[in-house]
């Protein structure tokens, strides 16, 4: 069985009476994200909750404190990360819905290692990026068994990263509940069922040094890895043989190309974009392991990265707009009693009328293999 | 373990198998005629809430479930028009479902019934059939459930003699190995697509209703909790036929089952490991450990005339 997205659709252009041409690619999402808003905005309306008062504080949940910014940018780079690791497989028309659980092994690889004694000691930096490397490490093996099993006995990549995720997040709550594990000492029966804190040295640093305005370095490092992305998929071999292998694996191999390392490959650094994405949210902001800390995370970006159609600019763009979203909608639900499952419905909306404009997007059968 | 424990874990593993064999049944037609029906969890909790909410505000649950089964009406149509006609990816538009009907739910749940209420909803009563219920010891803690799990060996085995003996169960085995095919033979693969999805719909809806006014008597938000997950599992444990996935459906809800029982029998196993173990099964079975997979060739392709 196969998944078809195709990974580089004919881009159709359409000429607006200005001569301005803006790619059907990008009209169709925002449309469908400004025609979910609007729903969105019904929908408080038919709630009876005040428009206003809702509208003012889901602004200020986004954007009314130096610490609600940080907040909304630290989803968003987590959102990112994600999203950028789901395009680059999607390349090789790859489909990785195991974001989730490759942040919450991410999570677990982080905290581990961060409360190893002595790695909080490293020089230099190290003291973070150690634990982040072994987040990345451990993500691109749970993402890495699901290329295996496709590349070597055709295990369709929706179902193995669909279960290996049940799985990790489930492993995190194991880790949590067992003092063998993860568990902080029980020192009373009110000891919470999550890890110690991690050392100070091994948090990934602050970008304004402030606690007041906790922005980590989870953004900065997305936008290099964006540009880095972009470059490895468009100019370099690898990005050719990633599109190759998914245009048309026959056609790859008899070029020369291997599909099957192609896809482990592809797995591994999806996988390691969500252990990275694991790493900043357990380093960059959770600060202690905690069941359930991926909640939902893995399958936003997911939805990131589908909505950015493969390029990296349109994952920055969406994981920006759904990082503030989030962030809007839970200062909502306070501030206006606007229940934040309105974001989940404007979410979903968005993901449902992208999913069908695939077919205007991609109007083409794809190839026989 | 003391066999009034052991009476009490195997009627608590029935039922909570319950749901996920409703939907797994379902899920396994959609699979066969090539629909991946990601949406099951969606569909499930639409159902939950359909009937709770029906059944609230009738006061029969009887009319609740059939609320349920038209509510989920409209989501299934809804992915059929986009896997089916518009040829969406079938995964990404299940997953958006879920996440649609997740908020919706919610949302719909919070104006009903306001913010954190537990109000109780009328359910269905426990019944226990006649000569069975006078089984020592057993007979009670077994065999006193509420009719729909009495119904559901009979619905599976309906389904499983359709799917083996009719046109319509050839025609739903073709669209899953070879639509175009069917098409040629004059069976419109698309009709019977949308068939399955609306009937997977239907299955996932009584899967849910039994959730919530079958067993617990109440609508908690995303209160189906993965189950809709649990029964896609199974079908792949099951290795897409009918009776191996019964076997996992039932497997499962012993899994969950344990979860309450070992730690009164004072074993102190994990939660999360029994939690896990329905996945873990699942997964392996799909690593091809558990002998080989055979899933319908165009399972979760669109197709094109």
């Amino acid at each position: 069985m196969t998944i078809s997205v195709p990974p580089s659709a004919r881009q159709r252009t359409r000429l607006w009476p200005s001569g301005l041409v803006v790619p059907l690619g990008v009209t169709i999402p925002v449309a469908s994200v400004l025609a979910s808003f609007a729903v969105g905005l019904l929908l408080v309306v038919l709630m009876g909750a005040p428009l206003g008062q809702a509208l003012s504080s889901f602004l200020d949940g986004a954007f009314g404190s130096s610490y609600a910014i940080s907040v909304s940018l630290n989803r968003a780079a987590v959102y990112s990360l994600v999203g950028l690791g789901f395009i680059f497989a999607n390349r090789a028309n790859l489909t990785n819905v195991g974001a989730e659980g490759q942040i919450a092994v991410g999570g677990i690889a982080a905290t581990a290692v961060a409360l190893v004694p002595g790695i909080a000691d490293l020089p230099l930096g190290l003291s973070f990026v150690v634990p982040t490397l072994a987040a990345m490490l451990a993500g691109a093996i749970w993402g890495g068994i699901a290329g295996v099993l496709k590349a070597r006995i055709g295990t369709s990549e929706v179902i193995s990263t669909l279960l290996l995720s049940f799985i990790a997040v489930w492993l995190v709550y194991w880790c949590v509940q067992s003092e063998h594990l993860l568990r902080q000492p029980m020192t009373s029966a009110a000891t919470l069922p999550e890890s110690l804190p991690i050392p100070e040295t091994t948090q990934l640093p602050l970008v304004t040094g402030d606690y007041g305005a906790p922005a980590n370095l989870g953004l900065p490092l997305a936008f290099f890895l964006a540009i880095a992305v972009a470059v490895v998929l468009g100019y370099s071999r690898f990005g050719f043989q990633l599109k190759a292998v998914g245009f048309n694996p026959l056609a790859a191999r008899r070029a020369g190309f291997s599909t099957r390392q192609t896809i482990v490959v592809a797995f591994l650094v999806a996988g390691a974009f969500g252990g990275l994405a694991g790493a900043v949210m357990l380093l960059g902001d959770q600060y202690s392991l905690k069941a359930g800390f991926s909640s939902g995370y893995g399958y936003d970006g997911l939805v990131v990265g589908l909505l950015a159609r493969g390029s990296t600019v349109g994952v920055i763009a969406t994981a920006l707009l759904f990082g503030f979203l989030r962030s809007g909608g839970i200062s909502m639900e306070m501030g206006a009693g606007v229940p934040a499952a309105l974001v989940l419905v404007i979410q979903g909306l968005i993901v449902v009328s992208v999913s069908g404009a695939a077919f205007w997007l991609d109007r083409r059968q794809p190839a026989k293999e | 373990m003391t066999t009034a424990m052991l009476a009490v874990f195997i009627g608590s593993s029935i039922r909570l198998a319950m749901p996920l064999l409703l939907a797994a049944v379902g899920e396994l037609v959609s699979e066969r005629a090539g629909v991946l029906n990601m949406s099951l969890e969606g569909m499930m909790l639409a159902g939950a809430f359909a009937g709770a909410v029906g059944s609230w505000s009738t006061g029969s649950p009887l009319l609740g479930l059939i609320i349920a089964i038209v509510a989920v009406g409209p989501v299934a149509l809804i992915q059929a028009f986009l896997t089916v006609t518009l040829r969406a990816n079938q995964i990404v538009s299940g997953l958006g479902l879920n996440i649609l009907v997740l908020g919706s739910t919610t949302l719909g749940y919070r104006w009903i019934f306001g913010a954190r209420s537990r109000e109780t909803i009328p359910g269905f009563d426990r019944w226990s059939p006649p000569l069975l219920k006078d089984i020592p010891i057993f007979g009670d803690a077994v065999f006193t459930q509420v009719w729909l799990v009495f119904a559901v060996p009979f619905i599976i085995l309906a389904i499983a003699a359709v799917l083996r003996f009719t046109v319509l169960g050839i025609s739903v085995h073709a669209a899953g190995e070879d639509p175009g095919t069917l098409d040629r033979a004059g069976v419109s693969a698309v009709r019977i697509r949308y068939g399955v999805i609306l009937f997977t719909g239907s299955m996932a809806a009584l899967g849910g209703a039994f959730i919530s006014i079958g067993d617990i008597h109440t609508f908690t938000e995303g209160m189906t909790n993965g189950a809709g997950y649990l029964a896609i599992a199974a079908v792949i444990f099951g290795n897409w036929t009918i009776w191996r996935s019964v076997i996992a459906c039932l497997l499962f809800g012993t899994a969950t089952a344990l979860q309450f029982q070992l730690p009164a029998m004072g074993v102190h196993v994990p939660s999360a490991v029994l939690i896990m173990s329905p996945y873990v099964l699942a997964f392996l079975s799909v690593a091809g450990l558990a002998g080989r997979q055979t899933a319908p060739k165009a399972l979760a392709t669109p197709y094109w005339r």
